[in-house]
């Protein structure tokens, strides 16, 4: 289905969603950052922005979150799952490759195990996308088959057409839903051929070149001439909309607890450390590396998608300025130089 | 000053002086540079010098990867060389097992960070090799070394409070701030320890209130004011106000300000009978 939306109607927009019962969720400028947050009004969305400073997987998988809670009596352990997770919402002005992570990452929680909280929270928000209409040098999504416009992840996909209309178009069942739900708001396609205003992003390597290359060279001095820099804060993961590692960890007393899913990280040196204190990932090369293959090669191997979509948060917020389209470029360019330090 | 700078490297390397160089090279971006390690005499082209040099990199001293190197020359401005007297106050490090490049500043960042309005240390307190003409450091008063405090202190209890409360919910529990902090060294951080679990590891205001006060608290007396921390945190919390409070009652209480003088007895780790108390309550 295509409509159009003109910026004077967002303020009905977001009012019958609120009347419809959704929460909504939207970039709104906080200081210094653009934050993907709960807003009331039109009014505080922010369009002018290349991306979100946070990535929208805090709205499936949160940064923390109680899974369940328990009590200990003498013979008997009584557990309380947790209800209303789930919030009907909208994500309102998310940008393409965000959208385009969620199918990627749905494939993980519906593995070997079906994760309830990732799965009902996917049933429950619908996302909304702008596309991009600017990008800066840190975006690579064209690198890695998708685009500023791209429609995958997307229930709805908004374009630019002029400066105070909206294009439209609706990817999903759930977002033709939606648009019916609030018919009034959108008015009729336009006619002719819309002016789609989508930034040109430049494609900055070959990934058909990058998992042969990694398949070949898990031993390489790279690793290390890369990745001496990095300070292993792993803020890199968790700003990624694709990185989903979490840890498990009871906060309890001795007789009643809650059991607690946190983000973690593979850049952490505590990531991969035994009880016995033999850690297999030991120096930061090893991590680095880590995120490179599981990205790139382990995904793929596993899930025939790409574990990155190419947002550039990573390198936007990495303190020690490491970049990791720069580090693909390399690989795809790399004819066997340089050398290897040894092969395993 | 970048010839300069190049030449010195060069010569370090050339002469075995050093194993590495720690430098600035260029970045992703004009506006921004990176940490380089410069271990060949024929690299030494990829160190540059500009506003964009924010980096504190002394803090690759306490990383394996980096150590691994050899012995090494750091490229510090004038905040930096305070870590340098902490580590070795703090025997992390033995002053002759580094070489030390100072370069004279006059501010870094765009806009100018705030650590340099009131910097007092545009030539470095401590180097081997001075690069650039070196400044006459400036002298300020006790009310203007603290001035970015002024907003904040006059500020109810109730209102500190909430002003934390909301500043902490945004931690997403990271740990950049420790990782990039030069003397946050220790090998397993309190809040690696679960066994008891001193710091809930959940990104909850428990949990997140438990960190930010236990690093800030950590660093009493101890912080050299660089501003990475607060530069690193993808939350945009202002960790840097936490850290200036406390230098502020750490100089007010033991007449201590951290990584001035070498010879100076460590404000936490020296014991006096007659230290100043009347302040615990
Ligand atoms: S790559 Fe950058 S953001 Fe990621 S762990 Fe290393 S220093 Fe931190
Ligand atoms: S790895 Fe970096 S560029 Fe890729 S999805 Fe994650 S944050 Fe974005
Ligand atoms: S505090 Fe002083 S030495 Fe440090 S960056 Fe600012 S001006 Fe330079
Ligand atoms: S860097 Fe910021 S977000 Fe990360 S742990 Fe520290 S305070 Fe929290
Ligand atoms: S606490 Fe922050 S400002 Fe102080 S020394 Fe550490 S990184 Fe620098």
């Amino acid at each position: 289905m295509e409509k159009t939306l003109k910026k004077e109607k967002l303020n009905s927009l977001i009012t019958g969603l609120k009347d419809k019962g959704y929460k909504t969720i939207a970039p709104k400028k906080d200081n210094n950052l653009i934050t993907l947050c709960e807003i009331q009004e039109a009014d505080e969305i922010h369009f002018d922005h290349v991306q979100t400073n946070n990535s929208i997987k805090e709205y499936f998988l949160p940064k923390t979150e109680k899974i369940l809670s328990y009590t200990i009596e003498k013979t008997k352990v009584s557990i309380e799952e947790p209800e209303g997770f789930a919030v009907k919402s909208v994500v309102f002005g998310s940008r393409p490759c965000d959208a385009a992570s969620l199918p990627i990452m749905d494939k993980v929680f519906n593995w070997d195990c079906t994760d309830k909280f990732w799965i009902e929270r996917r049933e429950a928000i619908t996302i909304v996308t702008i596309a991009c209409d600017k990008c800066d040098s840190y975006c690579f999504c064209t690198s890695v088959c998708l685009a500023p416009d791209a429609k995958q992840g997307s229930d709805v996909l908004l374009t630019k057409i002029s400066d105070d209309e909206y294009l439209v178009e609706t990817e999903t069942e759930k977002g033709e839903g939606l648009i019916k739900e609030l018919e009034t708001v959108f008015s009729e396609p336009p006619s002719g051929t819309p002016d789609r205003q989508v930034a040109t992003v430049e494609k900055k390597f070959e990934i058909d070149k990058v998992k042969p290359w990694l398949d070949e060279n898990f031993v390489h001095k790279i690793w290390a001439e890369f990745s001496t820099k990095c300070i292993g804060c792993g803020a890199c993961t968790f700003v990624c909309p694709t990185c989903h590692c979490f840890d498990i960890v009871d906060e309890c007393t001795m007789s009643k607890g809650d059991r607690v899913k946190n983000w973690d990280g593979c850049q952490f040196k505590m990531f991969t450390l035994h009880t016995s204190g033999h850690n297999p990932r030991s120096t930061q090369d090893q991590r680095w590396r880590q995120r490179i293959m599981h990205k790139f090669k382990y995904y793929v191997e596993k899930f025939d998608n790409i574990l990155c979509v190419g947002c550039g948060r990573c390198s936007r917020v990495c303190p020690a300025d490491m970049n990791i389209s720069e580090m693909l470029e390399i690989i795809s360019t790399d004819e066997g130089q340089p050398e290897p330090v040894s092969k395993e | 000053m970048i010839e300069a700078l190049r030449k010195k490297a060069e010569e370090l390397l050339k002469n075995k002086t050093v194993d590495v160089v720690y430098g600035y090279g260029e970045g992703s971006v004009p506006e921004r540079t990176r940490p380089v390690f410069i271990t060949k005499p024929e690299d030494v082209n990829k160190l540059t010098w500009n506003k964009y040099c924010v980096y504190n990199l002394t803090t690759y001293l306490k990383k394996q990867e980096s150590r691994k190197l050899g012995k090494p020359a750091i490229v510090v401005k004038g905040c930096d060389a305070k870590t340098i007297t902490v580590l070795i106050k703090e025997s992390q490090i033995k002053r002759e097992d580094i070489y030390i490049i100072g370069v004279t500043c006059t501010g870094i960042g765009d806009p100018p960070a705030t650590k340099c309005k009131a910097c007092d240390v545009n030539t470095p307190l401590i180097y081997d090799e001075l690069i650039g003409e070196k400044i006459g450091n400036k002298e300020f008063s006790f009310e203007e070394r603290y001035a970015e405090l002024d907003e904040y202190e006059k500020l109810s209890e109730q209102e500190k409070w909430d002003f934390w409360q909301k500043q902490f919910e945004k931690c997403i529990k990271c740990y950049a701030c420790s990782s990039i902090c030069p003397l946050c060294f220790c090998d397993r951080c309190i809040v690696d320890k679960n066994q008891p679990q001193w710091i809930d590891p959940s990104a909850h205001p428990r949990g997140n209130l438990s960190w930010n006060v236990t690093r800030a608290y950590h660093l009493a007396g101890r912080c050299i004011n660089c501003e990475e921390c607060q530069r690193v945190c993808p939350a945009d919390i202002p960790l840097n106000l936490l850290n200036k409070k406390l230098a502020k009652e750490t100089e007010k209480n033991f007449k201590y300000r951290s990584g001035y003088n070498v010879d100076d007895e460590l404000a936490m780790a020296t014991y006096k009978e007659d230290d100043n108390q009347d302040f615990i309550k």
